[in-house]
């Protein structure tokens, strides 16, 4: 018995602990910890059922998460409360459930609601603070910031500049940036991309695997255009 | 959170998670309240490793204790062995991270003979000196157990102890001693010696072997007053109230399989005689029906895993299998959690029993037939004829199935090209069986996947004194069955032949192989059960070097009264028993089953299981 109008959104971190876990098997840990929690997850119909859970865009292998999403939906109705503290009984350390709510009828799934992320890029010590303090002005006056984007096949040239929508100095002891970018399945950049354009403009060795990188939030547009986050406006009450 | 490895490294190697544990259902413990720690090493990647039964038995078993630790490690693939090599990291446990060199005892699980260049590599990794002879006080203990343990000459300079049974007998025994040796100050020789008392227990330093100068081997005899002449293995009574755990852990990565798994009984009835793992289990000893039911829900429960395996040596041997599968089928059918049937004979209460299982999803039907024809199955004591084959498909096709996968095995003693062309004249028959289904009522093309292994004689096996083939051999077999197979519809494929011959020369090996084991280490050799990985010119390079002979191991045929290299090992099954066995293998004669008849093997010593019911 599935009701389409029995669904859930919730927001979850992607600690340390499991940032080496890829997407498909972060979406299987979920799956496994609804099961343990008992949580009476919808099924589709169809020669092989499976679970009626989608999350939104997929992490870097590597990353960490404060911004995390998935929709899932129930064969009944539990209390958004009573779900969160089950599931954070259950999943792996790591993973933890810091929103859910109740879906109002007719919203979009998150995959196709994003359209912007929010990430912190922690450089190695190669960078100093003094290299950001210094060079980003100059970096986002660049009328183009080109860096090889890997293709299917090969690597291919991109100006990465229309997909920055800001960019934030956040520097303390450590050379840091905060950046918002387009993100989703019609746009999407990486932050690293932002982090090569601006070793390239400073003349620096960009060390991909010496840096670190933490997703903060996932946004959407409202009815006014304004990003806000997944679930914000979108909640039942 | 502390990680052996630096995030750089783990990000440019393959699937990291291998590498960092947090799994669900792991065992974390405090190590300042721990008396023992044992780290468990699986000699393969952690995928192979995890999905092994007994790494999670033990697992649990060894954590329920207050005062140990059981911590997990596997081999590193070589991606990840060249980055610890360079980065100068040991090799560590998944749990704590840390180095194995600081653990009390590291211990591993031999389930097969090619593995063995990654347990010295795993040491290697880990600081600690690969011959046992060279370790000092301050070095963990080398243990280890498993299938392969039952002839382990061949690592025998590299291990401190060998454990012949079954992991829950006498474990606690060895680590209560272990503690009060370890509080006592004691040296490790001194706990070695006092493991002499335990039957079951081998210390290859406590036996001599001498040779004769053909090589074969003159004696092997124990030279400490305390080491028994031969060892017997030890094996748990009643499954009903031994340990199982309650969960397994859940690993975040695909492993081989994704599943919960029960145990219905250890042992098989049948005495294929080509088949180390139905002898060195005797005898069968069942698990009620109601306790696996009990284990089956905490399994489901604590993992949230949508699939359920039930194991053993040959399911359909069960006696309250009807019973277990309705069971499991009434509890699960509505909460989408599915069971999987390996081993099972395929009739009418079997195929029915799968129909109800997997509903409209039509997995493949396999059929271990290991012969082509039925004199050669009469020979390995194959108790399976065409007939039950070609009814078994003609079941499987009118209920829906339309892809059979047929076993067979290449080699076998006193095989003929008549048996090579019976391979495919059987999965000629299973095709026109199909056939004779009605046009209108086939569903899709049929197919037939026939594969063949490459016969490889164990010890304890009644085919333990017999040669196997050259790896040339079994190349020829394997393009004459090949070629023999004229249907579209039938495909078959071969194992790798010269993984085949070494195998045959480490299940056999005496101690003298340890040298070319070690040198072909030092060649480079690694996961040689890996196609992609092995290097069979590196291993010949070993043997040559260090002047042995493969075939003298694997090709030559031993005379019943040759000392074998597992002479002072005892697994129940009597010589006497084995012999008998042979001979009347070689008269293609077939031998009932432990349920229709006692043939009085010597398993029965053991005071347990079947042969008491």
């Amino acid at each position: 018995m599935n009701n389409e109008n029995i669904r859930y959104r919730f927001r979850f971190n992607k600690g340390e602990e499991v940032k080496f876990i890829g997407h498909l098997d972060v979406m299987i840990a979920f799956q496994r910890a609804l099961k343990r929690a008992d949580i009476p997850i919808a099924y589709s119909n169809g020669f092989n059922p499976h679970q009626l859970i989608a999350f939104a865009l997929p992490l870097s292998l590597g990353y960490t998460s404060t911004g995390e999403y998935g929709d899932f939906q129930l064969q009944y109705e539990m209390d958004c409360d009573e779900l969160k503290e089950r599931l954070n009984n259950t999943l792996p350390c790591g993973m933890y459930v810091t929103e859910l709510i109740r879906l109002k009828d007719g919203v979009k799934n998150t995959m196709a609601s994003v359209c912007a992320a929010s990430y912190d890029i922690k450089f190695d010590e190669s960078i100093t603070p003094d290299d950001i303090n210094n060079n980003l002005k100059g970096f986002l006056a660049l009328n183009e910031i080109v860096v090889m984007k890997k293709t299917k096949n090969n690597f291919k040239e991109t100006d990465i500049k229309p997909d920055i929508i800001n960019v934030e100095n956040i520097s303390e002891k450590n050379a840091a940036l905060r950046v918002l970018v387009n993100a989703g399945s019609k746009r999407n950049l990486k932050p690293e991309s932002v982090a090569e354009g601006f070793c390239n403009y400073i003349n620096k060795e960009y060390n991909r695997y010496k840096m670190s990188f933490n997703r903060n939030n996932m946004l959407m547009k409202d009815k006014y255009g304004q990003l806000v986050s997944l679930t914000d406006g979108v909640g039942l009450n | 959170m502390y990680k052996a490895v630096s995030d750089e490294i783990l990000l440019q190697v393959d699937k990291p998670a291998r590498y960092v544990g947090g799994e669900v259902n792991m065992v974390k413990k405090d190590l300042s309240n721990i008396d023992i720690r044992f780290a468990f090493c699986f000699p393969d990647v952690y995928e192979v490793g995890m999905s092994h039964l007994g790494l999670q038995i033990l697992y649990y078993f060894l954590n329920r204790r207050d005062d140990t630790y059981c911590e997990r490690a596997f081999a590193p693939w070589t991606d990840m062995e060249q980055k610890m090599r360079e980065n100068h990291i040991p090799l560590f446990s998944l749990e704590s991270q840390q180095p194995l060199k600081n653990f009390d005892f590291v211990g591993f699980t031999l389930q097969y003979e090619l593995c063995y260049t990654n347990v010295l590599n795993m040491l290697d990794l880990s600081g600690i000196h690969i011959y046992s002879k060279d370790r000092t006080e301050d070095e963990p203990i080398i243990i280890c157990g498993g299938s392969c343990a039952y002839n382990a000459e061949p690592l025998a300079d590299f291990v401190d102890i060998v454990y012949l049974g079954e992991g829950e007998v006498l474990y606690d025994e060895i680590l209560d001693i272990y503690k009060e040796y370890k509080k006592a100050g004691k040296t490790k020789n001194e706990f070695f010696e006092r493991l002499l008392d335990i039957d079951g227990i081998y210390i290859p330093k406590f036996y001599d072997v001498k040779y004769n100068e053909d090589g074969t081997i003159k004696s092997i005899e124990p030279n400490h007053p305390k080491a028994r002449k031969v060892i017997k293995k030890v094996i748990v009574k009643d499954m009903d109230s031994v340990f199982y755990p309650e969960k397994q852990i859940v690993p975040f990565i695909e492993v081989v399989h994704d599943r919960v798994t029960l145990e219905l009984f250890r042992g098989c009835i049948r005495g294929c005689r080509f088949c180390q793992a139905g002898f060195i289990y005797r005898p069968v000893r069942e698990k009620n029906y109601k306790t696996l039911l009990k284990q089956a829900e905490s399994l489901i429960d604590s993992s949230g895993h949508e699939e359920i395996s039930l194991i053993s040596l040959a399911t359909s041997d069960y006696t309250c299998f009807p019973q277990l599968a309705n069971g499991l089928i009434d509890e699960y059918k509505d909460k989408k959690v599915s069971i999987s049937l390996p081993s099972l004979r395929i009739d009418s209460f079997s195929l029915d029993l799968m129909q109800k299982i997997q509903e409209v999803r039509k997995s493949s039907l396999t059929f271990a037939a290991e012969a082509g024809t039925q004199r050669l199955r009469n020979v390995i004591n194959k108790n399976l004829t065409e007939k039950d084959i070609l009814d078994g498909c003609k079941l499987a096709f009118d209920g829906g199935w339309n892809k059979v996968k047929m076993y067979f095995m290449l080699g076998l003693p006193t095989e003929t090209d008549e048996d090579l062309e019976g391979i495919a004249d059987l999965c000629d028959k299973i095709v026109e069986k199909y056939f004779e289904i009605p046009k209108e009522d086939r569903s899709r093309p049929v197919t037939v996947n026939a594969s063949a292994s490459c016969f490889v004689p164990k010890p304890f096996t009644p085919f333990q004194w017999d040669a196997q083939d050259s790896f040339e051999s079994f190349g020829r077999k394997g393009a004459f069955v090949k070629n023999a197979i004229k249907r579209k519809q039938v495909r078959f494929t071969y194992h790798n032949t010269m993984m085949s011959s070494l195998e045959g020369v480490m299940a056999r090996g005496d101690r003298k192989v340890s040298k070319a084991i070690y040198r072909a280490w030092e060649l480079g050799c690694r996961f040689d059960s890996w196609s992609d990985v092995f290097d069979f010119e590196k291993w010949q390079q070993a043997f040559d070097e260090t002047g042995l002979s493969m075939e003298f191991y694997a090709n030559r045929k031993r005379e019943y009264n040759e000392i074998l290299p597992w002479e002072h090992v005892s697994v129940g099954v009597t010589k006497r028993f084995l012999i008998e066995e042979r001979e009347r293998a070689y008269r293609a004669q077939t031998t009932p089953n432990c349920r229709q008849e006692c043939q009085n093997c010597g398993a029965k010593s053991f005071g347990g299981g079947v042969c008491f019911e």
